[in-house]
């Protein structure tokens, strides 16, 4: 098994023509015209870093030597995506997967961009955006290897032609050759605008699970990270922020004996966030001989900082508060108006009708559900690494989500030219959304600038929880009437919460921030009169994008709420989700998750089942979770049953292990995650206040997926995986706690107050 | 500054430290430039940094470099020179990793279980590191049959 290289170099020159071909002696070189992925269309109108969108992200190389190598422009973050894409190229290119070497992409600026550059790893995007153009270049890549052939044989009958894993057979005279010795003659050819796919009915494998080709060098330590990397004379710095968000430098403290600088580090524009407002000094970076040493000086350093005036309101109690006054009462937006903090806007629907209808229910539900702030706490900690040559260059070493956002940031920084500036991403300690920002990437390059020399820059885990850019805290405000047959009358959906997209420049139009109400917007249920609303909280405090991003708030918020209709009429919560469904799809996997899960077989005393259905990324799906053992402090989740649609399963193995994950990740978060503030500080510092489940607590998972289509169709949408197992925990598991305590669960997490020992 | 010898996966290495009270980790890593030992916490709740000590598995990131002087040290580095510890061969069987950033603290707390003589589900329980990516059932699977 080959394994890829993720700090294999890639020119950021552009190339003069937009050429499909580089021709070469030595062999078949093909870039693929292949979309930059955006994940939140409503970005795209921000004036944030990152210009033009970037059309070409993947090559292939097919060289003299048989040597197939894949450049792939988006990040390795365990989430598999570039054995998936090997997988969908080695399909239609009619090679063995194994042979297919998959190597890191860089960024670039340019437009056209020259092939393997790099892109935005986001939305659970890789697969489901490359599926179709990969295919396509793949199979022009083989048609004209195979006219390659049938030009040296003089038979240009195809139907004479057979492949197998590389090899042209000419059937009727029994001559071979590989795409390697044909690869200098397919070079010269004309690129056909298309060329056939392989069919359904013959996929070896599309659909199959494969090997991870990241994976041996996952269990041997060599597989190198941001954290890990080491450059020739490289020096270390160690972040640390004013604890208070929004305060900064007063007065530079001395550098500490035995250090080589302190260097005050800025909010750069386009990294600002909240209150960490552009130009603010926030940050000092301690730089010395190795990690220990200068994190032990940092922690040293008496330093003063300037908080920011309403520091006395930055508190949890009173965010919570506020957000719970608009959840009822908040002005509307006006077109063109100032729509200030607690404007309302109306996303769907028309409130008074709504309002009217609800009351022609037997029973109304009214319901306030509140989830908190949520760190990432991805097991690599953020870092970057510089190396700076004034006038020269500058090399960034990064795990980042964003080498394109990155790269943008350090011509901005250095005034450097593209030529002169390289991004390297590494593997990922996990991304989870957190390393899409370049916040750390900024003050990195800002540390190698002041120093002149290689620099790895690293945040320690204290900062990380506290410096985060939150998923942000909701209050969700839904009311809904119920008639006794299980019909709705009329539903009112309202989440007031801070916006992600407005913190990164986005000017809101009429329906607000698609973050703030996505998973409530167009539900496919039958809920009468209905109208959903999002309202803009005061964002004084870093928000972002945290796996799976508003459907991990607001599936909380419906999933719940549906719940509280079934036991308002006494029915029975999968049934009535049934009953109000006539998409066919959400009813496969509904009928899917309980079916797993054994929703109708009974269970013992002591143990509850809870269900929940979602929709993210184009993909629906739903979990059955069972429980047993509620206490004030504790509780043991003991079966989680998850299906999912996601119209077509490129590698059913690492989907089974991404829902896991994601349930994991979901799991965390419902019964633990919290970030508090006080005066304007985090107040979770480390795992031990932030506690996460071990293997002990891990419950059994088990994984439906419905099944691919005969004919993939590719007008159709294929759905994302990566985050998909979060955002139907939280309900299936407050639906199952209600069934066993009789206690709704309306306040995310479930134990806040948890805490976790050493080992 | 003082002058120590460590003798990591068979090896005796010298090393200078400012601070005989540098933990383990940042030897290894910063110093030795043995990255597969990871930083996760620093506090010992993770278990990323875990590496053996005379056989035992120990936490880097709180384990003074002065007490491993004289001690036999293997980290992921050391386990085997070609994935072939039964362990490696596990989890590649089994597809362990995501992220795979806590796996050579899982690699090595199932190393240390299996060097103490447990086996299968008794090396899972032995297992208490975190990982944030869910890798959990795998891990289960992977070791059942070591
Ligand atoms: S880094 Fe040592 S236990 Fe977490
Ligand atoms: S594999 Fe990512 S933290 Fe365990």
């Amino acid at each position: 098994m080959k394994t890829s290289s993720p700090l294999a170099p890639v020119p950021t020159q552009p190339l003069s023509r937009r050429d499909f071909l580089v021709r070469s002696a030595a062999g078949l070189t093909l870039s693929f015209l292949l979309p930059e992925f955006r994940g939140f269309t409503d970005l795209r109108a921000a004036p944030a870093s990152g210009g033009p969108a970037v059309p070409i992200n993947a090559w292939l190389t097919i060289g003299a030597d048989e040597s197939i190598a894949l450049t792939i422009g988006s990040s390795e973050m365990g989430q598999g995506s570039f054995s998936g894409l090997a997988q969908i190229l080695a399909e239609d290119l009619i090679v063995d997967y194994d042979r297919v070497i998959t190597v890191q992409g860089g960024p670039t600026t340019a437009v056209p961009a020259p092939i393997g550059t790099a892109i935005n790893t986001v939305g659970s995007g890789v697969t489901r955006s490359n599926f179709w153009r990969l295919r396509d270049a793949a199979a022009i890549a083989r048609e004209m290897l195979v006219q390659a052939a049938m030009n040296a044989l003089g038979d240009p009958t195809r139907a004479n032609y057979v492949i197998n894993n590389g090899v042209v057979t000419h059937v009727p005279s029994g001559s071979a050759q590989t795409y390697g010795q044909l690869a200098g003659a397919a070079a010269m050819l004309p690129v056909p605008v298309s060329a056939p796919l392989v069919p359904d009915s013959e996929f070896r494998l599309i659909g199959r699970t494969q090997l991870r080709k990241d994976i041996p060098a996952k269990v041997d330590g060599s597989a190198r990270y941001g954290l890990d990397v080491r450059l020739p004379h490289m020096v270390y710095g160690v972040v640390r922020h004013c604890p208070t968000f929004g305060g900064t430098l007063a007065a530079m403290p001395a550098k500490p004996a035995g250090m080589i600088a302190v260097v005050p580090t800025r909010v750069v524009a386009g990294t600002n966030r909240g209150l960490e407002a552009v130009n603010n000094f926030n940050a000092l970076v301690v730089v010395g001989p190795n990690t220990w040493d200068v994190w032990q000086a940092s922690k040293r350093l008496s330093v003063k900082w300037n908080l920011p005036s309403n520091v006395a309101s930055l508190n949890t109690t009173q965010f919570v508060n506020e957000a719970k006054a608009l959840a009822s009462v908040a002005t509307p937006y006006v077109a063109g108006g100032a729509n200030l903090p607690g404007t309302l806007y109306t996303v769907e629907g028309n409130a008074t009708a709504a309002n009217a209808a609800i009351y022609q229910g037997a029973a109304v539900v009214d319901a306030t559900y509140t989830l908190p702030y949520v760190a990432h706490a991805c097991m690599e900690v953020l870092n970057c690494t510089v190396d700076y040559v004034a006038g020269v260059k500058c090399d960034v070493y990064v795990p980042t989500q964003s080498a394109k956002s990155v790269l943008t940031l350090v011509l901005s920084l250095t005034g450097l030219s593209a030529s002169q500036v390289k991004v390297y991403t590494t593997y990922l300690g996990g991304g989870l959304g957190r390393k899409s920002e370049v916040d750390f990437v900024s003050q990195a390059v800002q540390v190698g600038m002041a120093v002149g020399r290689p620099v790895k820059v690293m945040w320690p885990r204290e900062e990380d929880f506290t410096h985060d850019q939150y998923r942000p805290m909701a209050v969700i405000h839904a009311k809904a009437g119920v008639k006794v047959d299980g019909s709705v009358t009329g539903w009112s959906y309202r989440n007031v919460s801070p916006s992600i997209l407005g913190q990164r420049g986005a000017v809101l139009g009429a329906k607000g921030d698609s973050q703030g109400i996505e998973g409530a917007q167009a539900l496919p249920y039958s809920l009468g009169a209905r109208v959903t609303e999002w309202v803009s909280h005061t964002a004084p405090i870093p928000v972002g994008f945290w796996r799976s991003v508003g459907a991990s708030l607001n599936t909380f918020g419906v999933e719940s709420m549906i719940d509280e209709l079934a036991a308002a009429t006494l029915a029975d919560p999968y049934q009535f989700r049934r009953n109000l469904l006539t998409d066919p799809r959400w009813i496969a996997v509904l009928d899917a998750a309980a079916n797993l899960g054994g929703w109708n077989t009974p269970l013992p005393a002591g143990r509850a089942r809870g269900i929940a259905i979602g929709t993210a990324f184009n993909s629906i799906v739903a979990e059955v979770v069972e429980i047993s053992a509620a206490t004030s402090t504790s509780l043991k989740v003991n079966r989680v049953s998850i299906a999912l649609d996601c119209y077509l399963a490129v590698n059913p193995g690492q989907i089974e292990s991404q829902l896991t994950g994601g349930v994991v990740h979901g799991l965390n978060a419902a019964l633990y995650g919290k970030q508090t503030f006080v005066g304007g500080v985090a107040q979770s510092k480390n795992f031990n206040a932030s506690r996460m489940i071990r293997m002990n607590e891990m419950p059994e998972v088990k994984v439906a997926l419905i099944p691919n289509p005969a004919a993939a169709d590719r007008t159709k949408p294929l759905g994302g995986v990566g985050e998909l197992g979060v955002p139907t925990f939280a309900p299936a598991l407050a639906n199952a706690y209600y069934k066993l305590t009789g206690v709704r669960l309306r306040s995310l997490p479930l134990f806040p107050n948890a805490t976790m020992g050493g080992l | 500054m003082s002058q120590l010898t460590l003798n990591v996966n068979g090896q005796n290495h010298s090393v200078t430290v400012s601070d005989g009270s540098m933990p383990l980790l940042w030897v290894l890593r910063d110093l030795l430039g043995l990255t597969g030992t990871k930083y996760g916490c620093g506090i010992e709740v993770c278990g990323a940094c875990s590496v053996l000590i005379d056989n035992q598995v120990e936490h880097a990131c709180v384990f003074d470099v002065t007490s491993a002087v004289g001690k036999k040290i293997v980290t992921i580095e050391g386990l085997s020179p070609d994935r072939s510890h039964p362990a490696q061969q596990a989890w590649i069987e089994h597809q362990v990793p995501q992220c795979g950033y806590c796996q050579s603290g899982m690699l090595i707390c199932a190393a240390g279980a299996m060097k103490a003589g447990h086996h299968g589900a008794a090396i899972a329980s032995e297992i208490h590191n975190l990982c944030v990516c869910g890798t959990y059932p795998r891990i289960k699977q992977a070791v059942a049959k070591l």
